[in-house]
């Protein structure tokens, strides 16, 4: 079974012009006819951090230390949003190409992670518009720690992979796996610290917080991008949670890749 | 002994019929049933036998034709060698590159230009980048979209697309390919492009299995052929034996619909026809008797259950792919027919028979005074016709002439050049 795997990664890689091609096309046949274009790929998160800094600065204030809420909620928003949109995207890829999946036979794989790659573009592009944030409100971050936003991006990616292609699988058989974990994510997203500090979880629980790999990942980037300097210890809990997650969703997705173009 | 192209051995594929479990509330209150209930006894859950222990060999180099009704297995079969499904059970086969004509046009988005289509469709047939870079010109042309290359593919006709779809993925080196019905679209001069393609593969040693109803196409392509029928195979050989199974098929499901139709009406007609047979000269039945320059008769049994005086007879002959050989009316060539109560016959010798090697059958009607209503109409059995030249069958023409050759040197050439 081990040795069979390392010929599907084989295959896999042998497919790799088919990954950046089809790439291009989801985000060309997205962004075509659309009038904001790939502009919107700023404007989703921008809005919402923007909403946030009204409500938890105003309503419910929210204790940020001496960092802006703008620039704290934007710095998580931002990885947290290319998390979410990739994760809906990826589950829903097989089931919206099945007349393909049923006639011509490729690695299924491409598809899922053509979908994640094309929300990366996305995640550049407001990363960016982060980076001219941070440098107006004067939090240029330092170089040394920088070079860890690659480390972070990477043990996302996994992370996001994994999860993204075994709930493309699924979404196959079972078609509310879409909806499900939509409604995941969400409930995700208030269990990590984006709208709120790590400091505000209390002490006691906060070995089983970080059991959580999103917010490991969450508090890298703050570390890196707001404080300027490397990521806690917490980063080792999700770069292992990133491995075991490529690693199980992509078994999951062979052991099922045979009986997809049986389930129409 | 060198393994050859493709293997089936006893393949089955089953799908389950029926709703398939599609949310997960009611998988876990199927699981909840199960358990509460502590029955073996399965969900009605029925399936269906796609295939049903199909099993042959496909030597490299050869052209295999699948023929056989809507609903047989052919799909099921390419699908399964093109590997975008698994077999339920026994074993497959496959040595070398496969590529499928099966969905031509695969992953074709309206919003990109042609080339941007080319590219992509290219990377899904899993033709590597270089080589679509390499042979791009050539897919230009040969699908003749000079100019129109980099406009949206959604401002294309349906026939500018599958001619790209094509030229596609012809340009792949294939070592086994699969062609569907997608031959079916298109005009007639793309289809010609596309059998000279093939043909120019078949030449390169390509493996090749066909797929069609198109019967003179596959006699034009492929040298062996499989009738599916239900899922098993019903036949296989060659492609002219296997065609006339599958007409015969055809034929006799047609007309055990139809019989149950016409008897009524016949019998009210006052006439119906009893037998027709096709005979030697010397009155034996003619299947397997007679070849293109012996005497044929074609004798026409009726009982009249009352006097019905003039009347016409028309006898028609079909060959087994439901081509119209020839047509007979007696009224044409002067010969009366009158029906007086009882039994009674009337007979057509044709004398060569002069058809080309093939199986026919005769159907005969009668016909009123007027040569517009039909009273009666009966068929015969099938018989085959030897062809002039033993085992050279495999043709399209009908007509076996009579004929005389003569040739003559009409003036000495120039000097030559």
């Amino acid at each position: 079974m081990r040795w069979k795997v390392v010929g599907q990664v084989r295959t896999l890689v042998r497919s790799r012009d088919l990954v950046f091609v089809w790439t291009g096309r989801t985000i060309k046949a997205r962004y075509q006819q659309s009038a904001l274009g790939w502009l919107w790929a700023v404007v989703h998160p921008a809005a919402t951090a923007a909403l946030f800094t009204v409500v938890f600065t105003r309503f419910v204030p929210v204790n940020t230390g001496s960092t802006p809420y703008l620039a704290f909620s934007f710095a998580a928003v931002v990885p947290w949003t290319f998390l979410a949109v990739s994760l809906a995207d990826m589950s829903a890829s097989l089931v919206a190409n099945m007349g393909l999946i049923t006639k011509v036979y490729f690695p299924r794989e491409v598809l899922p992670i053509a979908a994640m790659f094309s929300r990366l573009m996305d995640f550049g592009l407001a990363f960016v518009v982060l980076g001219v944030l941070l440098v107006l409100y004067d939090l240029p971050p330092s170089l040394p720690a920088l070079l860890y936003l690659p480390v972070v991006v990477g043990i996302q990616m996994s992370l996001i992979l994994g999860i993204g292609i075994a709930c493309a699988a699924a979404n196959v058989f079972y078609r509310d796996t879409e909806p499900l974990l939509r409604l995941v994510v969400q409930l995700w997203f208030y269990a990590s610290p984006v709208i709120y500090s790590m400091t505000a979880v209390p002490t006691s629980i906060r070995g089983a917080y970080f059991m959580n790999p999103m917010a490991g990942i969450v508090e890298s980037y703050r570390d890196i991008l707001l404080k300027g300097v490397a990521p806690g210890p917490y980063l080792w809990l999700s770069a292992g949670a990133g491995v075991v997650s490529l690693c199980a969703g992509y078994l999951v997705f062979k052991r099922l890749e045979s009986r997809f173009a049986d389930v129409v | 002994m060198m393994h050859p192209a493709v293997r089936f051995t006893d393949v089955s594929k089953q799908y389950l019929l029926g709703v398939t479990r599609t949310s997960l509330p009611d998988a876990v209150t199927q699981w909840a049933r199960r358990l509460t209930r502590h029955s073996t006894r399965r969900a009605s859950r029925s399936f269906h036998w796609a295939l049903k222990e199909v099993t042959f060999d496909l030597p490299f180099g050869e052209s295999l034709a699948l023929i056989g009704p809507n609903g047989a297995g052919k799909s099921t079969l390419l699908k399964l060698l093109a590997k975008v499904t698994e077999p339920t059970a026994g074993r497959i086969e496959v040595h070398g590159r496969v590529s499928a004509l099966i969905e031509l046009g695969a992953g074709f988005h309206p919003d990109l230009t042609g080339r941007e289509n080319v590219y992509l469709n290219g990377a899904i047939l899993g033709v590597p980048r270089r080589q679509i870079e390499r042979r791009f010109d050539s897919i230009v042309a040969f699908a003749e979209l000079d100019g129109f290359i980099d406009t949206p593919l959604k401002r294309y006709s349906s026939g500018m697309a599958v001619r790209l779809g094509f030229a596609v993925a012809s340009c792949m080196d294939p070592e086994i390919l699969l062609v569907d019905e997608v031959l079916a679209v298109g005009d007639a001069s793309f289809q010609r492009k596309c059998i000279d393609r093939i043909r120019e593969l078949q030449r390169q040693g390509t493996t090749l299995i066909f797929v069609s109803h198109n019967t003179s196409l596959v006699k034009a392509v492929c040298n062996t052929a499989i009738l599916l029928s239900d899922g098993s195979v019903a036949a296989s050989g060659t492609v002219p034996v296997v065609i006339d199974r599958y007409n015969e098929m055809l034929e006799a499901r047609g007309s055990a619909l139809l019989e149950g139709a016409r008897a009524g009406a016949t019998h009210n007609a006052g006439v119906e026809i009893v037998q027709v047979d096709v005979l030697t000269s010397s009155g034996e039945p003619a299947d397997g008797r007679v070849s293109s320059n012996s005497a044929v008769a074609i004798r026409v049994s009726y009982k009249a259950y009352s006097r019905i005086g003039r009347a016409e007879g028309l006898v028609r002959v079909y060959r087994s792919d439901g081509t119209s050989c020839c047509v007979m009316r007696m009224v044409d060539d002067g010969a009366p027919l009158c029906i007086e109560e009882g039994r009674g016959a009337f007979s057509v010798t044709l004398d060569p028979v002069q058809l080309a090697g093939g199986t026919y059958h005769a159907v005969a009607w009668i016909l009123d005074d007027t040569g517009v209503n039909g009273l009666a109409r009966g068929s015969s059995d099938w018989f085959r016709v030897a062809g002039m030249v033993q085992g050279r069958d495999a043709d399209d023409s009908v007509f076996e002439p009579v004929r005389r050759w003569t040739s003559c040197q009409l003036s000495a050439a120039g000097p030559r050049p």
